[in-house]
């Protein structure tokens, strides 16, 4: 399947949601210590044998941590930039013109961005600074900020079913749900002992969410019954960067970790890992699973190098 | 509606449609909820899918979906008095607003803004940190971790164009903590800190205290509280405070810089770091005073970060370029001096012992340069006018008298110490019994041997005196020419600069007031790509007559290579002020504090006035380099090119400025008309070995670096690239022979086609 070479470390891949041979793909200089971001949206080839083609690059004075597609208008996106800022870009417009906005309000790195997948109209964006903020696209400002965390939010996911309510995953060790029409958070879950990278909510089921945490774990909890996690995934090495649910098949997950592997899970069978994927030879920091086709995954790494290939079969295969 | 069927579940909530006073929240909630269908349904009819860009309007109707979009009144004052949700807001503002938030505040103040504290970022461009330095920095980590591989002790080498800001370190320290968590998550906190401290250390890095501390754990009176509010409520205020604490104790311990002594002390026991340092086969008090303890300390701390590592086996956990970078970092093997990296390459003094043992083991090679040297010295007819006094010359001159190996100065004596001297006199006996004598050229030896007493004597004798000094060429064979000048300049002509460079220091030595002499001399340096030296000369020029344009406007430029902003204004806008035309234009109280946009302007100004003066769009490029608006440079270099096309070394500076704005497909073809128009030019050579490298193509990029490097081997920037090169093109076969400038074989094994 075909791979892609970036010039910096690779640090988010997305699908886009409106063209199924379409990624976007976030990358950072020096590993993100330092240096510059670069977003690049590929074009992938019809036949598999073909390389990737970069459609557009866009650079940045600082690293890009995370990037999202908006759902509303196929060539928007949104970029999470390490020296705080958030940045809009628009593929429909020359490169000169982009980035269309930046908003600067964020004080510290931002680290994930998430498009609103039922209203459409907003995203959120998670930062180092401890904040989560949400955005519309018609707004010079943000909407709301929201500072209940206690160390950096790493990520903040919208509910798939509910355009109000999303999740955030915080350095505090805990997980906390939101609804933006209330002025606090409405659930406090202190999920791992650890600092929590990661969650996401599964696509089927509403009440359920999965939280990745740097002591190795994923766990899968009913937001019903919040004491237990439903199941404890074991099995990455170090910490696990990344979660997400599959758009197609309820108990399905993949994650990526530290630890330079991607690994599929079935969380609701015994023997949860379905699939370990070990390609990558540095750390494995981001990975997407495609809304379009079913079982088309693409991953990206510290190695410089995103992947896109079906699940099922070998990433590197030619 | 849905959040509380989703939250608690339909059977433990109570009536949504019968909020009592006693739960504001549910009031709140209600009331919300409320408004918010409405806003749904308001959005339904908004387009979903636009699979084109026209179809929305950013920043129209602002104030309506401002108002609509639920939430976004909380960003907003809360109406006082009568509300039911009033009270609830209350309390839950002061539990925001109490010593977490103050503490907070405090470490922002700390902080700063990641944008206040970016010192060079300048927002009008996207890609202000794509300049030449950030890629020097991320090629030489990229060997450096390389050389890990190959087993080859990294050499810590100068990074010429590399400078750390205080933001960027800033930036590098706070990064680098909250990675070092993720990764040592299972670890101690001490453990963690003293990674960090490692890391941060061998960076010339000031350690944690302002860095972002780390989580704060588990809240076990949260954990409590939450336990018994089912989840619906969120923390008070003892859980704020219990964290406060947690923080403040934890901040004290950090704040106190001898903590990591003390845990090093305890370890090794407080003579430990002597002992050890005893080993290395040191002997001299001198240079054990310089050492910094706290490097050697941070290094031992690594060994410990060597071992968690090797616990992991998987061989590609071992193979990784960051943890290698981590670990090679921590273990001192990559030094940036911030104060220095522009000076010679000095091993901190940390790193003294390895220096010292890696040249002893290059003895051979060294006696090998002397004896080139030895070999050069019986044909010089005269010895030199102009010598810098110290031991080395005085031991070199001796040596020459006599002749004789035996006659080795004391004092080199002492500073091999317990080495095996004999070993390198045999050797070196060996040599000279078989004549083995090379072709290499006296200033190689000379300043291969300057560099190792450099940096032997690096701890007490390094200063920035030397800065802006011009260092002599020893043994110059044009000491008795009857016309240097003219030699030298028709040496420049046929663009044998390295000869010419020597005529001409012979010309300054006989007539130091010779303005032309010393800025050609300024001139075949910079063109040899040596900023240094081309300063120093420019600036002996410059006194000798402070108006000469060329020399003001050299002067400028080679300020701007090295990144001096402050001294390159001053002598771009020392150009304008002497310049007929302009001088009208410059206001003389300004140059007393010169801002670059007062100096661009100005220039702006002059290019109004005479469009068609090639040196002033010169000057311009020259600025927008140093605001690195690389386009307007480009344009500023293009229009000059266009009068003055034969320039080579305008098509250079064109080719240099695209390569730093990321075209070095055009920065090649500019490089390429540089060469066609003047194919002995260094520093384009150079160039176009630097546009392979950040295209990826190592293997092409050496072989520019070492066609430069035959016409001037004492371009010390383009060794180091060829180091970075032959590492990141897995050449370390060929990294003995970089290290011992063994041209050569070099020469032989990348020849350009």
């Amino acid at each position: 399947m075909p791979v892609f070479k970036a010039p910096f470390n690779g640090y988010s891949v997305k699908f886009s949601p409106f063209y199924e041979n379409r990624v976007a793909v976030a990358t950072a200089q020096n590993f993100g210590i330092l240096g510059n971001g670069r977003l690049h949206v590929l074009d992938l080839s019809p036949d598999p044998g073909l390389p990737i083609s970069e459609l557009v690059a866009y650079d940045t004075a600082d690293g890009v941590y995370d990037v999202a597609w908006s759902e509303s208008h196929d060539s928007l996106l949104v970029a999470a930039v390490a020296d705080g800022s958030v940045k809009l870009y628009d593929l429909a417009l020359p490169p000169t013109a982009n980035p269309i906005r930046s908003f600067h309000e964020h004080t510290r790195e931002v680290h994930s961005a998430d498009y609103n997948p039922v209203r459409r109209d907003s995203f959120l964006t998670s930062s180092w600074d401890d904040t989560i903020k949400l955005w519309t696209m018609d707004r010079p400002t943000s909407v709301r900020t929201f500072k209940e965390h206690v160390y950096c939010v790493y990520s903040s996911v919208w509910n798939p079913r509910h355009g109000d309510i999303f999740a955030s995953a915080s350095g505090d060790c805990t997980v906390r749900i939101w609804d933006v029409r209330e002025p606090g958070s409405t659930m406090i879950l202190p999920a791992h002992e650890f600092e929590i990278l990661a969650c996401d909510w599964n696509k089927y089921d509403d009440c359920i969410i999965a939280t990745a945490s740097v002591d190795k774990s994923i766990k899968v909890w009913d937001v019903r019954n919040h004491r237990l996690p439903i199941t404890v995934l074991n099995g990455h090495g170090y910490a696990v960067r990344r979660i997400k649910f599959s758009p197609h098949v309820r108990n399905l997950m993949v994650s990526c970790s530290y630890d330079m592997t991607v690994c599929m899970w079935d969380f609701m069978v015994e023997d949860a890992l379905v699939s370990r994927y070990d390609h990558h030879t540095e750390f494995a920091v981001g990975v997407d699973m495609s809304v379009l086709v079913e079982g088309l995954m693409a991953s990206t790494g510290w190695d410089e190098l995103v992947y896109v290939w079906q699940h099922g079969t070998d990433p590197r295969a030619p | 509606m849905a959040m509380r069927d989703l939250v608690t579940g339909a059977t433990s909530c109570p009536d949504p449609a019968a909020p009592s006073a006693s739960n504001p929240l549910g009031a709140l909630a209600n009331a919300l909820v409320g408004s918010s269908s409405k806003t749904q349904e308001r959005l339904k009819e908004i387009p979903t899918s636009t699979p084109t860009s026209s179809g929305y309007h950013f920043y129209s109707q602002t104030r309506d979906s401002v108002n609509e979009l639920p939430g976004s009144e909380f960003d907003k004052p809360f109406p006082d008095g009568n509300s039911q949700g009033s009270q609830f807001f209350h309390s839950f503002r002061s539990a925001n607003r109490g010593d977490l938030e103050d503490t907070w505040d405090e470490i922002q103040r700390l902080h700063g803004s990641p944008a206040q504290g970016r010192v060079g970022q300048i927002p009008i461009s996207e890609l202000d940190r794509s300049g030449t330095p950030q890629r020097v920095l991320s090629s030489f980590l990229h060997s450096f971790l390389d050389s890990g591989r190959g087993g080859i002790p990294f050499h810590p080498t100068s990074l010429p164009l590399l400078g750390l800001s205080e933001g960027d370190k800033q930036c590098i320290r706070d990064r680098s903590s909250i990675m070092a968590r993720h990764l040592f998550a299972d670890k101690s906190e001490e453990f963690i800190d003293a990674q960090l401290n490692a890391l941060l250390c061998s960076l010339d890095i000031e350690s944690t205290n302002h860095a972002k501390g780390p989580a704060p754990g588990i809240f076990r009176e949260l954990e409590d509280y939450w336990n018994e509010s089912q989840g619906n409520l969120k923390p008070g205020n003892h859980a704020a405070d219990g964290w406060i604490t947690e923080y403040r104790q934890h901040r004290e311990t950090h704040d106190n810089p001898d903590a990591w002594a003390h845990s090093f002390e305890q370890q090794y026991g407080v003579n430990g770091w002597v002992s050890e340092f005893e080993q290395s086969q040191l002997s001299s008090a001198d240079h054990i005073r310089g050492v910094n303890i706290s490097n050697l300390a941070a290094m031992e701390q690594t060994r410990m970060l060597a071992n968690t590592l090797a616990q992991n086996h998987d061989p590609k956990f071992q193979n990784s370029k960051f943890l290698q970078f981590v670990s090679k970092m921590s273990r001192g093997e990559l030094i940036i001096d911030d104060n220095q990296v522009k000076e010679t390459a000095l091993p901190s003094s940390g790193n003294w012992a390895a220096e010292y043992q890696q040249h002893f083991n290059h003895g051979p090679t060294w006696a090998d340069e002397f004896l080139n040297d030895k070999a050069c010295l019986n044909t010089v007819i005269i010895l030199p006018q102009f010598q810098v006094s110290h031991v080395p010359e005085q031991w070199a001159t001796e040596f020459t008298t006599e002749e004789q190996h035996r006659a080795i100065d004391d004092q080199w004596v002492n500073e091999f110490s317990k080495l095996h001297v004999n070993d390198w006199v045999e050797e070196f006996g060996e040599q000279v019994g078989e004549g083995a004598f090379g072709e290499n050229s006296a200033d190689n030896w000379a300043q291969a041997y300057d560099e190792y007493i450099n940096e032997q004597v690096a701890g007490k004798q390094h200063s920035d005196g030397s800065r802006g000094v011009y260092v002599f060429s020893d043994l110059n064979p044009y000491a008795g020419h009857p016309n240097p000048l003219k030699e030298g300049q028709e040496l420049f002509r046929k663009g044998l600069l390295s000869e010419a460079v020597l005529a001409l220091e012979a010309e300054v030595l006989k007539n130091s007031e010779n303005v032309e002499a010393w800025r050609l001399l300024g001139i075949a340096h910079a063109e040899n790509d040596d900023d240094q030296q081309a300063i120093a000369a420019m600036m002996r020029a410059q006194e000798a007559d402070p108006t000469n344009l060329e020399v003001l406007l050299a002067l400028g430029v080679s300020h701007t290579n090295e990144l001096e902003q402050a001294a390159a204004l001053k002598y771009l806008y020392g150009w304008l002020c002497n310049h007929s035309k302009y001088r009208t234009l410059a206001p003389p109280e300004l140059s007393d504090s010169l801002y670059y946009a007062d100096v661009a302007r100005l220039f702006n100004e002059a290019a109004e006035i005479s469009p068609d003066d090639a040196d002033v769009h010169i000057v311009l490029g020259v600025l927008y380099n140093l605001s690195r608006e690389y386009d307007k440079a480009i344009l500023s270099f293009q229009r000059a090119l266009r009068l003055k096309p034969q320039d080579y070394s305008l098509w250079n500076k064109l080719g240099a400025t695209q390569a730093n704005s990321i075209q070095s497909a055009e920065a090649i073809m500019a490089y390429q008309q540089a060469l066609d128009l003047k194919p002995n030019y260094v520093r384009a050579w150079a160039n176009m070995g630097i546009s392979y490298a950040n295209q990826g193509n190592y293997e092409e990029s050496i072989r520019y670096y070492v066609r430069a490097l035959t016409m001037n081997p004492k371009a010390e920037n383009a060794w180091q690239y060829l180091r970075i090169s032959l590492s990141c093109a897995s050449r370390n076969d060929m990294m003995e022979a970089c290290d011992s400038r063994n041209l050569d074989l070099l020469q032989k094994e990348f020849p350009l086609q």
